[in-house]
């Protein structure tokens, strides 16, 4: 190893070091006062007992809300930096089955139908399954979430290749707006205001991560009558 | 026949999360003694001699300056006189390491502390079970 490769390496490891006691003082010390600020609003709220103003009542919840959504915030940027470091391991998954238990996981699927469609040589894949559920759940919640209509079908679709599975996740839900559909997998970023659905928007932006590290690649295309279809690529090595 | 209530230990140096728990006792109508260290050195000294009879029970943080709270579990539990107190381990962090590091040194439970006021009320009551079992 030569002088100057000898210093980069150095560098590589002072940095690796640095960036991981910034994600511990995240995770710690910025937490601390914010959970401060909820506990005490719940306090004063309950203090005031019922004798405080609704507007005030409202300005309490709104707080409240507000604070929640730091912490998810707070939350999904650790799980962002955290995406090729934690939840690494190999294991075997069977897809219909990490596919069920992603629904069973699913807030408000009340009105949601799924329908699959399997062409599978080989269920179970040895893969880093955690990796792999996540993404699967982040797309099938968005395809619950953000729909806009009564009755609502989520089609999952799962093509084996000879070196890869195709997932495609279909919905008949609002789709994406065409000026928007660039910045649908940056963090934070939602279509709608987060007070009308409300989300980190982290959910896309770390799935997109994930598939990058395995190798895969990931789409969004406009479904034919509005909806949106999200495909990955999910290698089996 | 009157139940007698154990000592309980709480180490934390946050004065809002001494009063969250404070409130949490309150709430669940938890009447034990409740003693208050502000970091492991402290804590130490208080049971050394200060409390009458010995808490059963300590509620410790992780985080916290002078002795953290792993430093002050490996101090405990070396300690003939002190490493039989059931210890929860009551933090924000939620790094595997930490976890790992707690539960080598035998610890009863580990709370994460949640954001919100009433998911710790609840996790106090659940907890407030168990203590019941060591007033027997």
């Amino acid at each position: 190893m030569t002088e100057s490769e000898k210093k980069c390496q150095e560098e590589l490891v002072a940095l690796k070091k640095e960036f991981e006691e910034f994600v511990y003082i995240v995770s710690h010390d910025i937490k601390t006062p914010m959970r401060a600020i909820s506990n005490i609003t719940t306090w004063i709220e309950e203090d005031l007992g019922g004798n405080a103003d609704k507007e005030v009542l409202d300005n309490f919840r709104l707080l409240k809300i507000r604070v929640e959504r730091l912490e998810n915030m707070m939350n999904a940027l650790l799980e962002l930096s955290r995406v090729s470091r934690s939840e690494m391991e190999l294991y075997e998954v069977n897809i219909p089955k990490l596919v069920n238990d992603c629904i069973e996981m699913l807030d408000n699927k009340s009105n949601a139908e799924f329908h699959f469609t399997y062409h599978l040589k080989k269920e179970n894949i040895v893969t880093l399954g955690k990796k792999l559920q996540k993404v699967l759940f982040s797309l099938l919640d968005n395809a619950v979430r953000f729909h806009d209509k009564e009755k609502k079908n989520v089609f999952v679709e799962v093509n084996e290749n000879e070196t890869d599975y195709e997932i495609k996740i279909t919905d008949d839900g609002p789709g994406i707006p065409e000026g928007v559909k660039d910045k649908i997998f940056s963090i934070f970023y939602t279509v709608n205001s987060k007070d009308v659905v409300d989300s980190t928007g982290a959910g896309l932006a770390i799935s997109s991560k994930i598939i990058k590290m395995v190798g895969g690649a990931f789409q969004y295309t406009p479904a034919v009558n509005s909806g949106s279809i999200f495909t990955f690529n999910w290698p089996k090595q | 026949m009157t139940q007698r209530l154990v000592n309980i230990l709480l180490v934390e140096d946050d004065e809002v999360d001494v009063m969250n728990v404070k409130r949490a006792f309150s709430k669940n109508n938890i009447k034990n003694p409740l003693y208050v260290a502000g970091n492991g050195v402290e804590a130490l000294e208080m049971l050394d001699d200060k409390i009458i009879p010995l808490p059963k029970i300590i509620i410790l943080d992780i985080n916290m300056p002078k002795m953290n709270g792993i430093e002050f579990l490996k101090v405990l539990r070396e300690n003939e006189r002190l490493k039989n107190i059931s210890v929860f381990v009551m933090t924000t962090s939620n790094e595997d390491s930490d976890k790992i590091k707690a539960y080598n040194l035998n610890v009863a439970g580990y709370i994460l502390k949640p954001l919100s006021f009433e998911k710790f009320v609840v996790s106090v009551s659940t907890l407030n079970n168990f203590w019941q079992l060591c007033e027997m």
